[in-house]
């Protein structure tokens, strides 16, 4: 079998637009269900109550690294053709602090908003609203921004390339690390239980 | 406490995987490749995997993106002259260069042979959108930077010369009017003076294609 | 997670009548597999702030082409005469929005409200949700990516930049967590 089947050629662009539609739902669906939805169990992560923003992000990366990283190893997907974005370092580490201000101060991200507002969230409709604005904005000023945004190219970089540490091993390690996380995660939300918005409004051992 | 089991359950599941994935090596391959014989000879018989110099002229004068040139010659030669945009990619490094399977790649070197060859060497690394700049740059030289008006020339072949002087004057290139001049002074065709800035790289080697990031 | 957790998302759910959310590490498997999905189908991954991206520079190529064709960032979008509508991006988001939709619908989850802290009006949360998102916005332009098209996918693919996007995020929203209590606490 020859993965990835887009650019194996399999269907075309149309078909490609009905793919991702239904990748879309499964998408929606699972950030739904995780509650992600609700944008005050999202910034509740970062009150160390309701740690789903970690544990959710971190299952799907690890469940998704495994997956490609295995399916390649074997064969069945190419992973040179599967796409990268191109690493900008400085832009992308002003863009996340920025991005994470967003977050808190927001409740939401771009992904989530939509599944929020999907749901009749208020918040999440007058976020989306804002997203678009903060891109207008962005699209507006980009000369100015411009140097920025193209600052530090690296091209299409993985760890691995980056460090020179075997790719395996960093696999092993993100997995380690996540489980790590997770721990200290349960850690966290059973030590503010009963907090405002804990994912444990109060400890039954009382 | 089933629930926790679950969980636990999943973490091993996922601690047993990363294990083992330290003793199965990289995922992007090495350098041992199977070559699909039959496909290659369809290809190159029905000559799609070329690309006219005139195309190219054009491409570069209309601004597209969509593609890399790579310059397999050395660097001396590239440092000499290029086709504006190129990316010089000596040949003995093209199998570690970092170029992704899903570009639009043009080779071009002196003649045809050196990317004739490279081409190869990609389309057994599974390169999917590789190309050679039919001739390279001796045509390149000929037919855009130098062109020659033909003797006894029909009024089509003017017209076309025409067209061709703009293209080659975009390039910096000197178009070879007049029969007497080509043949008294023969001069060597001086390459047109390289613009430092015509290939920074970070620029050239970004190709604006569509987005396919968040 | 123990039964603890369940017992307490029980409870909450018998007072919003709503199913309660799955447990985040199933949810977490569903996100990967679907992230998984797209790349083996699509060669891709998931993303969300570039379908908005697209919206803006088609909305603005409505009102004002002559301005878009004057900004060579949102030129871009136009290159090759397409448009930026029919965009995988696009068609991905409205299926998050349809996915969301239904999720939500199975749950008893679909209602018209507004999540906040107690101890703030409806009104000021709005607000905030307007400047979060513009924030966000500009953000996600800049680090060409937002939560699921960086962090997400990025993430699972090792790409370097992911990776430090992600850290930064999780670092912006910590430091100003602090700040911003009074809104959710």
């Amino acid at each position: 079998m020859n993965a990835p089947f887009f650019k194996y050629g399999l269907f075309g662009d149309n078909v490609s637009l009905i793919i991702a539609f239904v990748i879309g739902i499964g998408f929606g669906f699972f950030l739904e269900r995780a509650g992600f939805g609700n944008g005050k169990k999202l910034a509740m992560q970062f009150y160390f109550r309701d740690m789903s923003v970690l544990k959710v992000m971190f299952t799907a990366i690890v469940t998704a690294m495994l997956g490609v990283y295995y399916l390649s190893v074997i064969g069945f997907i190419d992973l040179s053709l599967v796409y990268l974005v191109p690493t900008n370092i400085l832009p992308q580490a002003i863009g996340g602090l920025i991005l994470g201000f967003g977050f808190v101060i927001g409740g939401y991200c771009p992904g989530t908003s939509c599944v929020s507002a999907a749901t009749g969230k208020k918040d999440g409709i007058v976020y989306v609203i804002g997203v678009f604005l903060g891109i207008l904005v962005f699209d507006e000023f980009f000369p100015l921004v411009k140097g920025l945004y193209n600052a530090t190219p690296m091209g299409q970089l993985t760890i691995a390339q980056w460090s020179n540490i075997p790719y395996g091993l960093l696999v092993f390690a993100v997995v380690l690390m996540a489980i790590g996380g997770f721990i200290a995660a349960e850690w966290a939300e059973k030590k503010n239980a009963g907090k405002e918005g804990s994912v444990i409004p109060e400890r039954m051992d009382k | 406490m089933k629930n926790l089991s679950l969980n636990k359950k999943l973490a091993g599941i996922a601690l047993l995987l990363g294990f083992f994935a330290i003793f199965l090596g990289s995922p992007y391959k090495g350098s041992f490749y199977n070559i699909n014989s039959k496909e290659l000879a369809l290809i190159t018989g029905n000559a799609v995997d070329h690309v006219k110099v005139d195309e190219l002229a054009d491409w570069i004068i209309q601004g597209k993106s969509d593609y890399r040139i790579i310059d397999l010659r050395t660097e001396k030669e590239f440092a000499e002259y290029h086709i504006p945009g190129a990316e010089n990619i000596p040949m003995q490094t093209l199998d570690k260069a970092d170029l992704m399977k899903n570009e639009k790649i043009i080779l071009y070197s002196e003649g045809g042979i050196h990317s004739a060859q490279g081409w190869m060497i990609l389309k057994a690394k599974d390169f999917k959108g590789v190309y050679i700049l039919f001739g390279g740059l001796e045509e390149w030289n000929e037919k855009i930077l130098f062109p020659k008006i033909p003797e006894n020339a029909t009024p089509e072949q003017l017209a076309a010369f025409e067209k061709i002087k703009e293209v080659s004057k975009f390039f910096g290139g000197t178009p070879q009017t007049g029969s007497t001049a080509d043949v008294k002074d023969k001069p060597k065709v001086q390459a047109p003076k390289l613009e430092a800035p015509t290939t920074t790289p970070g620029t050239t080697s970004e190709p604006k294609k569509k987005k396919e990031g968040c | 997670m123990s039964e603890l957790t369940q017992t307490a998302e029980i409870k909450k759910a018998e007072t919003d009548k709503a199913k309660p959310y799955w447990n985040p590490y199933l949810s977490g498997i569903g996100l990967g597999l679907v992230l998984l999905l797209a790349f083996i189908v699509m060669g891709r991954g998931l993303g969300a702030s570039g379908a908005f991206g697209s919206v803006i520079a088609s909305g603005l190529n409505a009102v004002a082409p002559q301005h878009v064709n004057s900004n060579e960032y949102l030129k871009e979008n136009f290159e090759g005469g397409v448009n930026p509508l029919k965009d995988w991006l696009v068609f991905e988001v409205i299926g998050v929005i349809a996915g969301g939709f239904i999720s939500g619908a199975l749950a008893g989850r679909i209602k018209i409200t507004t999540f906040k802290g107690p101890n703030i009006s409806n009104g000021k949360r709005l607000v905030f949700a307007l400047l979060g998102g513009a924030i966000m916005g500009f953000g996600a332009k800049l680090a060409r990516g937002c939560t699921s098209g960086q962090a997400l996918t990025g993430g699972a693919l090792l790409n370097l930049g992911s990776w430090v996007f992600m850290l930064c995020v999780f670092a912006g929203a910590y430091a100003l967590a602090y700040f911003m209590r009074r809104q959710w606490t």
